[in-house]
């Protein structure tokens, strides 16, 4: 039964991402890929990661995406009037650069399948997985032992990297005043 | 859950595939920053399933798990970067085509 969700997890992933891939309009590319972000936390719950499964919904789906889709509603994306001018723009590069893409997708994908399907009997068989959700956040004490333990230093480091992200954006985003070129006078 | 491991790194590696595909196939910039965010997932759920093979009911292998993490930190970072990149080039051509961004001189 949870292998059976397990399976339909699976399906529904990759339908989403085939959805995000392919969908004209940038806002069902959002709401696909949010789906397929919740059968992904659906896949850890089940594999025993409740955590992961809670900051997946919450930072993914919460905030990531939400960042996406603010974006796209803020440049007027959303192909809500037909009468906008790129409705007739093609949705994918030309045919030798697309070719070209999905030949290295088909590739990589295909090469790395295969090397999981050969390397498989040699993977030991996880013992019973890990505890079933029933059972409460087992493996929560552990991971927040190791995340402030062995795993300080780039915990530290992340902080650093989220605070430059903070100042770049805002630098980034600002509107920029017209500034006038070397050697002008400023009026 | 008794999925052989197999089958979550092989879930990752078509996730993986599909993302690369959008990221070479596609136009629209926020498309392929969400193809990004796509292949990130499907590294994050490769080390979920190593976790998952490398722990028991007793000792559970945090390394995955601390790398989930870590990922999903650089990936909202890499987000907020791409999509401020995004506002400030569409200020610039009113568009987010990436052909009108082809040429790096204008």
């Amino acid at each position: 039964m949870v292998d059976l969700l397990f399976y339909v997890a699976a399906l529904v992933a990759v339908l989403t991402a085939v959805g995000v891939v392919l969908a004209r309009n940038p806002v069902v590319s959002v709401v696909s890929l949010l789906s397929c972000f919740g059968s992904l936390a659906v896949i850890y719950l089940l594999a025993g990661f409740q955590f992961l499964a809670a900051i997946q919904i919450l930072v993914y789906g919460g905030a990531i995406m939400v960042l996406f889709l603010f974006v796209v509603m803020l440049l007027n994306l959303g192909g809500l009037n037909p009468e906008d001018e790129d409705r007739d723009d093609p949705l994918f590069h030309d045919r030798r650069r697309s070719a070209g893409g999905l030949a290295v997708a088909v590739a990589l994908g295909s090469a790395s399948l295969i090397g999981i399907l050969r390397g498989a009997r040699h993977l030991a068989e996880p013992t019973n997985g890990l505890v079933p959700p029933e059972e409460g956040f087992d493996a929560l004490p552990a991971l927040a032992e190791a995340m402030f333990t062995r795993y300080s230093l780039p915990f530290e480091a992340a902080s650093v990297l989220l605070l430059a992200t903070t100042v770049g954006v805002m630098v980034l985003a600002k509107r920029q005043r017209s500034i006038p070129p070397a050697g002008e006078e400023r009026s | 859950m008794s999925v052989p491991t197999e089958h979550l790194l092989a879930l990752a590696a078509i996730l993986f595939a599909i993302g690369v595909a959008g990221f070479f196939t596609r136009r629209n910039l926020i498309v392929v920053l969400m193809s990004i965010e796509l292949m990130l997932n499907a590294a994050n759920l490769t080390f979920v399933a190593g976790s998952r093979l490398h722990s028991s009911t007793g000792a559970v292998q945090v390394d995955g798990p601390i790398f989930v993490i870590f990922i999903i930190a650089v990936a909202a970072v890499e987000a907020a970067v791409g999509l401020a990149l995004v506002i400030a080039l569409y200020r610039q051509k009113q568009t987010v085509s990436l052909d009108a961004f082809a040429r790096l001189e204008d």
